[in-house]
């Protein structure tokens, strides 16, 4: 996130686009509640009416992987009205022409036709856009979850350079982070092109610097990302894999050809806190300690590096995952630090990272969180990003055009289904639905259709119904809601039992190998015979139901 | 920002960045003001301690238990400090006769309302009741009340207890449920005595709109709204250790105190550090505060596993584990080279714990091939 958690509530305009904030995000939701109760405007984005739409003062149901062309309209009212902040761009941006060019090929009109949003309702969210200038854009998969991911979020960085909404409280570009760490794994350089802080894997000075301090030569091979990794496995590139606290036989789109693959390894070490599904597969199983028998640092998503603080001590023989790796390390023969604490492990980190050099465990305990960059130990905790001109140089315009997802709907396959999260579960429910109450709340899968689409098929509220993709077929309860419109069904990718991933396509975007959980073509053949039990009482989507 | 603002995360002051000069004069002391605020936020950045029960920073003001009254010249009666605005020149008194004697009388009354032994009444959240009449030593100079109050007894929800002889009709929760989470799943009912919190048709609290996200729990004064784990549990929250960490469900980052029985070793239940001190100034959604029960689930791994001969795990020694994990990693690097190799981390690890594995890909094994599923 460019700016803070706490900035949402003095926001005066919010664009939301495909975030379930109130079931993914909580408590970032009852910041926007918040901001909305003092007056500030909303508009969401999203293919769902999900709860947000309730208190918004637009709600833009774009059809499924059309984002790109709702926000080149966006742009494109922008442009044509003369609501682009000419002296900003002038300052602080490069190509602005080139996107301008683009834009004025999507015409509100047009993009009625291809999202299903109301050109006059295009207008006037982006005349609001442009006009607030506390106008915060916030955003999660539903964005980036596509083969269109990286355009999606280039056309709303677009946005944002053409309206100078950056580098002021309360107003920028945010994604809120689906997990509680994906923000400091990738800080940390759990990612094939970065090493720790952001430093390219790919530029020679780089890797010399880390060698250096490793005492290891470093390899000129670039590495694979998850969507690669999952296809070399299956192609016999990849021979052998090492799992920390992952689950990709349930979390991975296309799931039965990494179960495929998984099989043909010859070496697969998982590293968990319970026996997940992958396990299945795995030559050694190691138990690890949970975020409460710990130590360490989280960031979150608006940068902030807080502690993990240990509690209580693990099961039996369960060890902390660091401590792990190191005894691992060890006996590989690499020469290390005698760490005595994860203390000295982020010390390591920090020294080799401008970006988080002037963090250490000892600021955190004094001073609370402390959001990077923060690049000297006395430096502050930065609140929001890009204050007085874009961060490093010129902010670059990216013209995107419309592609088509990977899979559309056919006579075959007639509806598109998206997958998500709910707020009861947690990605693989490995935690969620071993809590009594949460299951109680929520016992099982279910997918939600639309009441026309429900009324062609002759199914019913709460009938068993199978879900049939190009690549499998889960069995689940249907749950005939307001939520989705006609065309649409929704799943949440939560269940073992009614794995979505056996129907997602392993399509991934160009640049970082995101599956498309978001769209792919489906259909759905009602289970004949079945007592019809409703799922999810209380839930919002049945509000309002007859 | 500096850093006190960060710090400040929560802090219901205005942002407006409206200058602070006009004043009120609040036991003697002239204080800066920005306008809409109240007597009491003007007080407490002089740390003038005015005592409330109903009030929280997230909420309006509704007013409700008299207990912050103080005297403002020329005003008849006694004012709210947590409603009433401040106004230029206003001169306010916090600590006469009449505004202690009216504290120890408003006290009284709403302890009469309440369980009268302090342990049962803290049999498991601490009581701002019995905080207060520590304070103003107001102990023992009541008489109890029968209570009138419908309960929920028969709710079966697994998180939420709502116990009426304990509840004082404060609104707290159903403010919280109104206001912060925009739910309104329960609600005041009835009237006079017999206030009391209620959901529509009394169905449990599963069965409504009800989020579960415990904030009634955690803004009850009382411990009238209490969790059943630590009812259960049966120690006092005094007697837990609260242990400040980060939950590990979302990106947002909220702060939870695990709250400890260190001799059984044992996470009881999590509680929320209180509002404006932390980036969720208080508030906690349903998974972290009560998604808690795989910690010290019997399905967790204690032992490391290896596969045998025969095909099945079973479990080993760490040195054995740790042993074969190695050589089988180095053994494929070996036999196709080290980008036959890939590594998986985890947003659910600790920064640490995801520096140390891209460091054993690259410098141990010598691959690149290190990613995470950041997508899910
Ligand atoms: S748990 Fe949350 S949503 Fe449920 S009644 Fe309490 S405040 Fe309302
Ligand atoms: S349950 Fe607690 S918070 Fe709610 S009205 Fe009663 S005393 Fe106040
Ligand atoms: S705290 Fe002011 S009336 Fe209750």
């Amino acid at each position: 996130m460019t700016n803070s958690i706490p900035e949402i509530r003095d926001a005066d305009f919010l664009f939301v686009t495909g975030s379930n904030t109130s079931e993914a995000h909580p408590i970032i939701a009852m910041e926007m509640k918040r901001a909305v109760g003092r007056g500030a405007k909303l508009a969401v984005a999203d293919p769902r009416a999900i709860w947000m739409t309730e208190i918004s003062d637009w709600h833009m149901q774009l059809n499924p992987g059309t984002d790109v062309w709702l926000l080149n309209a966006m742009a494109h009212v922008i442009v044509t009205e003369g609501l682009e902040s000419r002296e900003w761009i002038e300052a602080n941006t490069e190509h602005f022409e080139s996107v301008r060019e683009t834009v004025l090929r999507y015409p509100p009109e047009e993009a009625e036709k291809i999202t299903g949003v109301p050109a006059e309702m295009i207008r006037e969210v982006a005349r609001a856009y442009a006009t607030t200038e506390k106008a915060g854009i916030y955003y999660t998969l539903g964005i980036t979850e596509h083969t269109t991911g990286t355009d999606n979020v280039y056309a709303l960085s677009n946005l944002v350079l053409m309206t100078g909404h950056l580098g002021i409280r309360s107003a920028g570009m945010n994604p809120l982070r689906g997990q509680n760490n994906v923000q400091g794994a990738n800080d940390s350089g759990a990612t094939p092109v970065y090493y720790p802080g952001y430093q390219r894997a790919d530029e020679a000075e780089i890797r010399q610097k880390f060698a250096d301090h490793w005492g290891v030569p470093q390899s000129e091979t670039t590495g694979l990302n998850l969507n690669e990794m999952m296809k070399a496995m299956g192609d016999g590139r990849l021979r052998g894999l090492f799992l920390m606290g992952e689950d990709i036989v349930i979390s991975e789109p296309n799931v039965g050809r990494v179960e495929k693959a998984m099989n043909e390894l010859e070496f697969v070490v998982v590293q968990d806190i319970f026996f997940n599904e992958s396990c299945r597969y795995a030559d050694v199983v190691l138990p690890a300690a949970c975020f409460a028998e710990k130590e360490g640092v989280f960031t979150n998503s608006d940068r902030r590096v807080q502690r993990v603080r240990k509690a209580v001590e693990p099961p039996g023989e369960a060890r902390a995952d660091w401590q792990i790796i190191l005894e691992i390390m060890k006996r590989a023969g690499l020469k290390q630090p005698n760490y005595a604490n994860v203390r000295e492990i982020y010390a390591e980190m920090a020294s080799l990272s401008p970006k988080f050099g002037g963090i250490s465990h000892h600021r955190i305990e004094k001073e609370g969180g402390l959001q990077w960059p923060v690049e000297t130990p006395d430096a502050p905790s930065t609140e929001y990003l890009h204050k007085g001109g874009v961060l490093r140089g010129k902010g670059l315009f990216q013209a995107v055009e419309f592609r088509p997802p990977f899979e559309v709907a056919d006579p075959e396959y007639p509806l598109v289904l998206s997958t998500g999260r709910t707020l009861y579960h947690y990605n693989a429910a490995t935690q969620t639905r071993r809590s009594e109450g949460l299951s109680k709340k929520q016992p099982e899968a279910f997918v939600e259709v639309s009441r026309k689409d429900a009324r062609k098929l002759g199914l019913q509220d709460g009938q068993m119904v199978d879900v049939v993709s190009r690549r499998g077929r889960v069995r689940c309860r249907a749950m005939v809601s307001r939520q989705v419109r006609r065309g649409s069904i929704w799943m949440p990718f939560h269940f073992p039992e009614a794995r979505t991933n056996y129907l997602t396509t392993d399509a991934g975007d160009a640049v970082t190998g995101t599956g498309e959980y978001k769209v792919c073509a489906a259909r759905l053949e009602p289970v004949q015979d079945s007592e019809p039990k409703q799922v999810f009482p209380g839930a919002f989507a049945l509000a309002g139901e007859a | 920002m500096s850093k006190t603002d960060t710090d400040k995360a929560g802090s219901r002051e205005p942002h407006n960045g409206e200058p602070i000069s006009k004043f009120v004069i609040i036991d003697g002391n002239e204080l800066h003001f920005r306008s809409g605020e109240t007597i009491l936020q003007a007080a407490a950045r002089a740390d003038i301690d005015i005592p409330t029960i109903c009030h929280d920073p997230r909420l309006t003001p509704a007013g409700a238990c008299r207990m912050c009254l103080v005297e403002v010249e020329g005003a008849r009666l006694m004012q709210p400090a947590c409603a009433a605005k401040t106004t230029p020149g206003m001169v306010v008194r916090t600590q006469t006769g009449k505004v202690e004697r009216n504290r120890k009388f408003i006290l009284s009354l709403h302890l009469a309302d309440t369980v009268q032994d302090r342990e049962t009444a803290e049999d498991n959240n601490p009581s701002k009741l019995f905080e207060l009449a520590d304070r103003y030593g107001t102990a023992g100079e009541w008489t109890q009340v029968e209570s009138p109050r419908q309960g929920r007894s028969q709710d079966e929800n697994p998180f939420i207890e709502f116990r009426a002889d304990r509840c004082i009709a404060c609104s707290l929760c159903t403010r919280y449920c109104d206001e912060v989470e925009a739910v309104s799943a329960i609600t005041l009912a009835h009237r006079g005595a017999h206030t009391t919190i209620s959901t529509v048709d009394q169905l449990d609290l599963t069965d409504t709109t009800c989020e579960l996200c415990g904030g009634c729990v955690d803004v009850c004064p009382t411990g009238a709204m209490t969790e059943k784990a630590g009812l259960a549990w049966g120690k006092p929250e005094r007697e837990l250790e609260k242990v400040r960490t980060t939950c590990n469900f979302c990106g947002v980052g909220c702060q939870i105190d695990l709250n400890v029985d260190q001799e059984a070793n044992r996470v009881v239940k999590v509680t929320s550090p209180p509002p404006g001190t932390t980036v969720n100034d208080g508030n906690l959604c349903v998974k972290g505060r009560f998604a808690n029960d795989f910690i010290h689930h019997e399905e967790r791994l204690t032992q490391p596993l290896v596969r045998g001969e025969d095909g099945e795990l079973r479990p080993t020694s760490w040195e054995d584990a740790l042993d074969r994990t190695t050589k089988g990693l180095l053994g494929v690097a070996e036999r196709h080279g080290p980008d036959s190799l890939a590594f998986i981390s985890s947003s659910r690890c600790t920064g640490e714990e995801n520096y140390l594995l891209q460091k054993m890909a690259r410098a141990a094994f010598g691959t690149h091939n290190i990613h995470q599923c950041a997508a899910t």
